[in-house]
């Protein structure tokens, strides 16, 4: 049985420590929805278990169908089944969309797809997502809205079904028919026996999944494990009863420094000096 | 208006060290210049575009050769034009380097002057080029832009497009980035399943790709596709 393994997590970014002990478990047909105050680490723990560089995990283990995730590259764990939606989708210029899809698809095959095969899977798929065709042609996320994005995320699910999706703020920016479509699409995946490691901040499309778990991170920890009704009262009380109750003073949104970024400075070479002193 | 266009489509063997073109009032002249093995060392190219007149230029340069390639475009009467598209690929140890100005010297003239290129290995790229508009030319509108991807560690680039304005009605925009490969870009499509080596790839060709869309030879078009799919 697939089962996503987390034991004592630490993650830096940019040397500071926002994963501290993280220990988590989502099985097969499970769906782990994950809450917590902005910047206590939801993200981050997405991004470290899809393998994003820009995370150093510095003790812990990750386990995935009993393989030892840590040790695998981004694209081995794609292939291995374990999918992330992320909260903001690169916008790839000069990538089309259609000629990126058939390259995802065919690096989990061992012989790739006929032209036909690929154009049935991907008219299938923009169908389901109630996305007009056309899109397939537009290079990938460039100049799409917030919730072409969020919804062209979902579309690769169902593209690569995968047999564990993690969606990091998937029903923001979405409008309620948006909100729908997405709902059923993960409903299938849940349908088919995939985990999903679910964060939200709204009961909407909570409501509409139907979680089977819920977890809180923060600080950097998981602070409490529960059924459906605990984010149903983090809905409704927020994260303050959690300091009364089992005594975690909930520590102000973690300052991780930002990259460096220039704005509006012409040939300069912040982009390469960073990357060399890594 | 109608306006009648002439079509330059130059493989560079037959593109002269220099060249001045006239481009007629109310005419398009386009220029597509394709090089794919060899570059002569040096190569300097005047564009004198009159009333009305538009220059359409294109150069994909995907040699290994080292270049010194100067573009000069006089925008010498009202609403001329210029747009001007540069794709350029530079591996070994080669050194390339492209100037491209634009003079705007008359009412409602307007240019966009846009270089994207990928060094590769330890080569050298260097976009640099002036805009400039005269005192007089109002309503003019100007954009540069430069864009390098440092493809390997020991390849570099410098880009430097400047902007010279003398008139105060006039819109006049640049852009400049020098950088390695997006490393957000990477993960997206590593997450995904490509291999870094496919991913690299794929971005690679997002950027030397779009300059195929201002060329019009069909057979120019499918060789700069299977050189580009070669190169990564």
């Amino acid at each position: 049985m697939s089962s996503l393994i987390i034991k004592n997590l630490h993650a830096n970014v940019n040397d500071v420590e926002i994963l501290k002990g993280v220990n988590l478990e989502v099985k097969e047909g499970e769906t782990l929805c994950l809450l917590g105050p902005n910047g206590h680490g939801k993200s981050t723990l997405l991004a470290v278990i899809m393998g994003n560089p820009h995370y150093e995990v510095t003790e812990g283990e990750i386990y995935f169908d009993g393989k030892d995730v840590l040790a695998m590259s981004p694209d081995q764990r794609s292939q291995a089944g374990i999918f992330l939606a992320m909260q903001y989708p690169a916008e790839i210029p000069g990538l089309n969309s259609a000629d990126f899809y058939k390259a995802a698809l065919n690096s989990r095959r061992e012989k790739p797809m006929t032209l036909f095969q690929f154009y049935s899977t991907l008219q299938n798929a923009y169908q389901k997502m109630d996305i007009p065709f056309e899109m397939s042609k537009r290079n990938l996320n460039e100049g799409f809205s917030g919730g072409e994005k969020k919804r062209n995320e979902i579309l690769q699910m169902e593209l690569l079904q995968p047999s564990i999706a993690m969606l990091d703020e998937i029903d923001s920016g979405l409008d309620v028919d948006a909100m729908n479509i997405v709902a059923e699409s993960i409903k299938r995946a849940q349908q088919r026996g995939a985990g999903l490691l679910v964060i939200s901040h709204y009961a909407r499309l909570l409501d509409m999944i139907k979680p089977t778990k819920t977890a809180v991170l923060i600080n950097g920890r998981i602070a409490v494990e529960g059924g459906p009704e605990l984010y149903e009262k983090v809905d409704k009380q927020g994260y303050e009863w959690i300091k009364a109750e089992l005594g975690i003073n909930v520590e102000k949104e973690v300052d991780a420094p930002m990259n460096r970024v220039s704005i509006g400075a012409c040939a300069t070479r912040v982009g390469i000096e960073n990357n060399d002193k890594k | 208006m109608t306006r009648s266009e002439k079509n330059y489509s130059l493989y560079v063997d037959a593109l002269p060290e220099t060249l001045t073109l006239d481009v007629p009032a109310g005419e398009t002249y386009r220029l597509n210049i394709a090089a794919f093995e060899k570059l002569k060392e040096k190569i300097n190219i005047v564009v004198n575009v009159h009333q009305d007149a538009r220059f359409l230029g294109a150069f994909a340069d995907f040699t290994d050769k080292p270049v010194s390639f100067y573009l000069t475009v006089n925008l010498l009467e009202d609403g001329s034009e210029c747009d001007w598209h540069l794709s350029c690929l530079s591996k070994g140890r080669g050194k390339k380097y492209f100037e491209t100005s634009v003079n705007h010297l008359a009412l409602h003239t307007n240019a966009l002057m846009s270089n994207y290129g990928i060094a590769k290995d330890e080569s050298k790229m260097t976009f640099t080029g002036v805009s400039s508009i005269e005192q007089g030319a109002h309503k003019a509108k100007t954009r540069q832009e430069a864009k390098i991807i440092v493809f390997d560690p020991q390849a570099d680039g410098i880009c430097s497009p400047d902007l010279k304005i003398s008139d105060n009605d006039v819109v006049a925009t640049h852009a400049a980035v020098i950088g390695r490969l997006n490393q957000d870009h990477l993960f997206y499509l590593e997450s995904r399943g490509l291999s870094e080596k496919d991913a690299k790839r794929l971005i690679a060709l997002g950027y030397l790709k779009p300059v195929e869309d201002y060329f019009t030879d069909k057979e120019v078009i499918a060789k700069m596709d299977r050189v580009i799919e070669e190169g990564f």
